[in-house]
């Protein structure tokens, strides 16, 4: 969008100024959750896909590594405020050693609902990894790629003795140090699943999380 | 194979607005301060660094790989955290030493590139200073706190570049560069200072900056807008 001949610069306060409101097209960026189930004989009796739409404000702070650092300059030994102000992370770590940053994705999930808000922090009611009652035992958590796509996903299965009905979902993110050892674990987005995923006893079930960015 | 239960994709018409966005604002003032342009558009392109970079360290444990970190003067440097007294990574802050890595520029240019996911460098970048053809680049900044609207959340960086090269001066393509510290350990060496692109965009029309007068750039980050 081009608008010509602006009469005055005070005429565009900065919440205009930084507003998505008129841009021709579509955004780029695409975010999706999968589940599939599979019954004990390993045939999907299960499949859904839906956008996804709620990333926290912590998803926002960990975007802020690649796109502003970990700190605010050459010569200032502390973070950018954002990334602090975010997420509460000490602005400077006590260590004899460099300290360098990475983060671990995780995946969890629950049979709970709650309203969303860029600063939730948690599931509604987080299903346990195990096999007593309502529990489920998690896999490993596999990251991949392709350009602009990170695929998080993980499968779960079910020993509990019955059915188990997952109804939200969340990408988890901790964030960790070498030469560190205090670890900050955030939530990076909130779904849910309306019907639910329904997990037969003995079935497992295998869920994604697709971040696509555009290339 | 059998399925039993199989349901279509499910896209309900209030889900389909992208949970993340990246947009330009572009702001240019003549020499007597008044605005004479406003150009706004998505923002389309994370180069390769933006994803070596925000990879979790679960994708560099599993496949015991790296990325590559790709400079603007084209040279690589291998990025693989997590893997302990044999990772290359950046630092985060700390009592030890400073080994920064921070946002050095908006960098902005009058050429253009079609694969923006390789870019490594623009293709024609405009240099800072007042000499014929450049731009005197001010120092970026980014809001420091959250800016938060109902369930939005965004933050800004912005450039201010001002024009006294004489003429007019055509802006095309732009992008965000670190100054990037990294510790290879393959030969026990921090790296300081290296340039890094990690986000690129071509303007989907021209901005002209006339003699005397400047162009801010404001790339906001948002989600749930």
């Amino acid at each position: 969008m081009v608008t010509p001949d602006v009469a005055n610069e005070k005429d565009i306060p900065l919440d205009i100024i930084l507003s998505d409101r008129d841009i021709p097209g579509e955004p780029p960026f695409r975010a999706y959750i999968e589940a599939k189930v599979y019954d004990r004989e390993g045939h999907i009796i299960q499949y859904h896909r839906q956008p996804m739409k709620s990333l926290t404000e912590y998803f926002l702070a960990l975007l802020t590594i690649p796109l502003i650092g970990t700190y605010q300059n050459g010569s200032t030994n502390q973070p950018p405020p954002i990334f602090t102000n975010i997420t509460g992370i000490p602005t400077q770590l006590s260590s004899s050693l460099a300290v360098e940053i990475y983060w671990i994705a995780s995946i969890q999930v629950g049979s709970g609902t709650q309203s969303f808000s860029p600063t939730l922090n948690g599931l509604a009611a987080p299903i346990l990894n195990g096999t007593g009652a309502g529990e489920l035992q998690y896999g490993t958590v596999s990251v991949t790629y392709t350009a602009t796509t990170i695929f998080f996903s993980i499968t779960v299965t079910n020993s509990s003795g019955s059915t188990i009905n997952v109804t939200e979902i969340g990408l988890f993110g901790k964030i960790a140090w070498v030469n560190y050892s205090s670890t900050y674990t955030f939530l990076l987005s909130y779904d849910t699943f309306s019907p639910a995923i329904s997990i037969p006893n003995g079935a497992l079930a295998t869920f994604q999380i697709t971040i696509t960015f555009s290339g | 194979m059998y399925v039993s239960t199989l349901s279509e994709d499910v896209y309900p018409s209030d889900r389909e607005q992208p949970t993340f966005k990246a947009y330009l604002t572009v702001i240019v003032r003549d020499a007597n301060g008044n605005i004479v342009k406003v150009h706004k558009q998505w923002s389309h392109s994370p180069t390769s660094n933006f994803m070596a970079l925000l990879m979790p360290g679960n994708w560099y444990i599993n496949t015991q790989q790296s990325q590559s970190i790709v400079t603007t003067s084209n040279s690589s440097y291998a990025l693989n955290p997590t893997t302990g007294s044999t990772g290359n990574q950046i630092f985060y802050p700390n009592t030890h030493a400073i080994y920064p890595t921070y946002l050095l520029m908006i960098q902005v240019g009058r050429g253009s590139q079609s694969n923006p996911f390789n870019a490594y460098n623009l293709a024609a970048p405009i240099a800072n200073g007042s000499g014929t053809g450049q731009l005197i680049y001010g120092t970026p900044s980014v809001s420091s706190s959250p800016i938060v609207s109902g369930s939005s959340v965004y933050f800004y960086i912005s450039q201010t570049f001002n024009n006294l090269s004489g003429g007019t001066i055509t802006i095309t393509e732009l992008g965000i560069v670190l100054s990037l510290s990294i510790w290879e350990a393959s030969n026990n060496t921090n790296y300081i200072g290296l340039n890094v692109l990690t986000w690129y965009d071509t303007l989907s029309s021209p901005i002209s900056v006339p003699n005397g007068g400047s162009v801010t750039i404001y790339y906001t980050f948002a989600v749930n807008p």
